[in-house]
């Protein structure tokens, strides 16, 4: 049974589509063009009508406002200027928020709601037509003068409408039967209105001439009662007649009910010529985008709960494998062949179930021209924004944690990246900078690319002031590369005075880590003079990782494949005891410290040998590069994580856990949070301050 | 005088949670044949390939608007006749007048309660039994 609080979810789940839409034509308002204008009227329009129906009174009085303005834009009354534009951005962006405080049931009022709307009027009363203020509640206007048609038949009050299909038998003719007849008949106990049914025509050179190939749809309006009419039509020749005025089994949406094997009556040649156009698009898909088409909202909860049911039966299945291997050899045979058809269908299932959370980057992408729009108008700088492949699916938890990265990453491309339309021009360039935004799949992950066309990364600016800040040693010799990096590190701002565009706050070491927490990778490529690279290389989904299974003292841990930089089993001479730490293994000339993956989760008390392990290289970006040692290289797989912070709060270096084929359950590291553990006891600068963390945990 | 249980209505919105309250308000007084389409195109299919009592329509709809559909009803062969009533915003009265002289039966101003929808309707079709 559905619920006004089903509704109301119904509600706000259009009124995000409906923002979306209004995004991204506001984006091309100032071209002017009226469908686009009516597009956003539009949008404005249902939000506030919904708005009024579930009684968000605040919603409504701002959505009037903002369509007030609106609707004299459509009338031409007020031009859409860009300045105009821009409140009306202000505007998307204010309706919502309100949307998503009406949404929580958080108070709606706001100073700056009240002043957004201040300018709405403002610009309202700018164009000189005015409009009356709104009254919201107050009770239904009426206008009495208007006089309305009244209903034309009384067949309410005592006369009947029935429908009659008639589809005679196509040999009628043959058997000297008329018709005719028949539609006479009706005629004489009620008003009728006949429209033929030319479906079955066919094309002329296929035509019968002593064949009957239409048929008709009669609406008849008498008073006699369908037993009557009954009554008449069964001494006529036609055995084909249908009479479906029976009420449809239950209320339903026209939308969703199959074709009835059509019944429509065809064109009649009264009709004006548009209407059968019309008739035809019925069958069109309504959006613009024929993927709508045929979707379901589901309840988010209840595909996580599928994802999770999932996770189990790849667990159960790897269980399934470990007892048979323990079997005797001629039953193990048949069961491997039949548990390789299991492990197809929970992969096929697995892919599926993931897929259904998937959701195509356009949501994200979208909110990106106006980004562009809003900084080339601040910066001065002239800026065009290419989009490839928006249509590229992605689990909706990664999507939902994009949208900051990216902003941050495009307002830094522009900001720092594309000159002015001066410099362009003398530098031989288009006056006019490009940033591409794009999206690809790329061997099971998704590659997110931001490149622009600026002046790329000034190496020397950069490092001179990370020599400044502290971040690179004054006499270190860089690499192109470890420079371009530094962009990243925590602190580093090339601008000489913090913009309000780049300066919100965050910097590109945020944006790392964000990607990092999405278990991505984010790289850089620059090319003085033409421009930068920022590549993004995310994991399709959060509910499934790769990991490295790693032994370590008895137990076993998974790494996350997107933290390992390499492994290897270093010669004892590689490594260099320095005091205070457990050696440095010296790795290309680089020394990198090294770390008992056993003794930093106190898994296991005795001091290990280096020569029997492993040494896995992983990077994190506020430690750099650690080397990890394990016991052993168990290989690798996908697990299913497993969150554990809800239940035992959150463990210092584990991210969460999965279970194993055995059923055993094993934690999945955090790479990151390790070296911050490593970093607590070796560090010689912060090591004095919060040693006692790291003793606490290795004894 | 007709009946409520037997009344057949057709709601047209392009947004489906007002089509499912409006449904609900017509259930409310006894309202049970209540069919929703989300366009004009295939409201104006399903009204000539059913037979219907009302058409209750909203004027904002993208594509063929409220008033578009109420020329096409009224040019109809079939269900030229057909009692319509538009859904409008408040204080339109342009649109009402345009509605009027295209052959609308009444107009209701959005949002409406239950019981405001069932008086227009018996404005329209009589009193409800």
């Amino acid at each position: 049974m559905t619920t006004i609080d089903d509704l109301r979810t119904t509600f706000f789940d259009e009124c995000d589509e409906l923002l979306v839409d209004l995004e991204s034509n506001l984006a091309r308002m100032e071209e002017g063009d009226a469908d686009v204008i009516n597009a956003v009227f539009r949008a404005v329009h249902s939000i506030k009508g919904g708005a009024g129906i579930f009684g968000y009174d605040g919603l409504v009085a701002f959505s009037h406002s903002f369509e007030t303005v609106l609707d004299l834009m459509r009338q031409g009354a007020l031009e859409s200027s860009s300045a105009a534009v821009a409140t009306l951005l202000t505007a998307s962006d204010m309706l919502s928020d309100l949307v998503s405080s009406a949404r929580s049931g958080a108070a709606t009022e706001s100073e700056g709601r009240a002043q957004c709307q201040t300018a709405l009027e403002r610009l309202a009363a700018g164009s000189g037509a005015g409009d009356a203020p709104h009254t919201s509640g107050s009770g239904a206007e009426s206008f009495d003068d208007i006089a309305f048609t009244p209903v034309q038949s009384d067949h309410f009050e005592s006369t009947e409408r029935h429908t009659i299909i008639f589809r005679p038998a196509e040999h009628a003719f043959q058997e000297g039967r008329d018709p005719l007849e028949a539609l006479r008949a009706l005629g004489q106990i009620g008003e009728v209105e006949i429209a033929a049914d030319l479906d079955g025509l066919p094309a002329l050179p296929d035509l019968v001439v002593d064949q009957l190939h239409i048929g008709w749809r009669v609406v008849l309006e008498t008073a006699a009662a369908r037993d009557e009419v009954e009554r008449v039509l069964e001494g006529l020749p036609f055995a084909s007649i249908a009479f479906p005025d029976e009420p449809l089994p239950s209320s339903f949406s026209v939308d969703d009910k199959p074709e009835p094997g059509d019944p429509a009556p065809g064109p009649a040649p009264t009709e004006p010529p548009a209407k059968a156009g019309e008739d035809e698009r019925a069958n069109e898909p309504r959006g613009r985008d024929a993927t709508q088409r045929s979707t379901a909202r589901i309840d988010l909860e209840k595909i996580d709960r599928v994802v999770n049911i999932v996770g189990e039966l790849v667990i159960a299945q790897a269980m399934l494998g470990q007892i048979a291997q323990g079997l005797p050899d001629e039953s193990r045979g048949q069961i491997a062949q039949v548990l390789d058809e299991v492990l197809h269908h929970t992969r096929e299932l697995k892919d599926s179930v993931m897929a259904m959370r998937a959701q195509p980057l356009r949501t994200v992408f979208q909110k990106m021209p106006r980004l562009v729009r809003e900084l080339s108008l601040k910066t001065g700088k002239k800026v065009r924004l290419e989009t490839v492949g928006e249509g590229t699916e992605v689990d909706r938890t990664i999507i939902e944690r994009l949208s900051d990265p990216l902003t941050h990453i495009i307002r830094n491309s522009i900001d720092h990246g594309i000159e002015s339309p001066e410099a362009r021009i003398a530098a031989g360039k288009d006056g006019e900078g490009v940033v591409t935004l794009s999206a690809i799949h790329r061997g099971g992950r998704i590659v997110i690319e931001v490149r622009d066309d600026g002046r790329g990364i000034d190496r020397d600016k950069v490092l001179a002031r990370a020599r400044e800040r502290g971040l690179a040693p004054a006499n270190a010799a860089l690499s192109e590369e470890e420079v371009n990096n530094l962009i990243f590190a925590p602190g580093f701002s090339t601008a000489a005075t913090v913009s309000d565009i780049s300066g919100r706050g965050v910097g590109m070491d945020v944006v790392r880590s964000n990607i990092q927490d999405l278990g991505g990778r984010i790289a850089l490529h620059s090319q003085p003079g033409a421009g930068m690279t920022i590549q993004l290389a995310l994991p399709l989904t959060l509910a499934v990782m790769d990991g490295m299974m790693v032994r370590a003292g008895e137990d076993v841990y998974v790494l996350p494949i997107s933290a390992i930089v390499e492994c290897l089993r270093p010669q004892r001479s590689d490594v260099h005891a320095l005091i205070g730490t457990r050696g440095m293994l010296r790795l290309r000339g680089e020394l990198v410290p090294l770390v008992y993956l056993a003794e930093l989760l106190s898994a296991a008390s005795e001091a290990r040998e280096l020569s029997q392990g492993v040494v896995i290289i992983t990077e994190s970006s506020q430690s750099g590069r650690l080397g990890l040692v394990v016991d052993d290289l168990l290989g690798h797989q996908q697990v299913v994580i497993k969150n554990i912070e809800d239940s035992y709060g959150v463990i210092p270096g584990i991210a969460a856990a999965t279970i194993l084929g055995d059923g055993k359950v094993a934690f999945i590291l955090d790479a990151d949070k390790l070296a911050d553990l490593a970093a607590a006891g070796f560090s010689p600068v912060r090591g004095a301050a919060s040693a006692g963390v790291f003793s606490a945990l290795s004894h | 005088m007709p009946y409520a249980g037997a009344l057949k209505v057709l709601i047209v919105d392009d947004q489906n949670s007002v089509r499912q309250m409006t449904r609900l308000s017509l259930e409310e007084f006894g309202v049970r044949n209540v069919y929703d389409s989300g366009d004009g195109a295939s409201a104006l299919k399903f009204a000539g390939s059913q037979p219907l009592d009302l058409i209750i329509s909203d004027y904002n709809m993208p594509e063929m608007d409220g008033l578009a559909l109420l020329r096409a009803v009224r040019a109809h062969p079939v269900v030229r006749r057909l009692p319509f009533i538009l859904l409008t915003g408040r204080g339109d009265k342009e649109l009402v007048i345009k509605a009027a002289q295209a052959g609308a039966n009444n107009y209701l101003v959005k949002p409406f309660t239950a019981a405001a929808l069932r008086e227009k309707i018996e404005q329209v079709v009589g009193k409800l039994q």
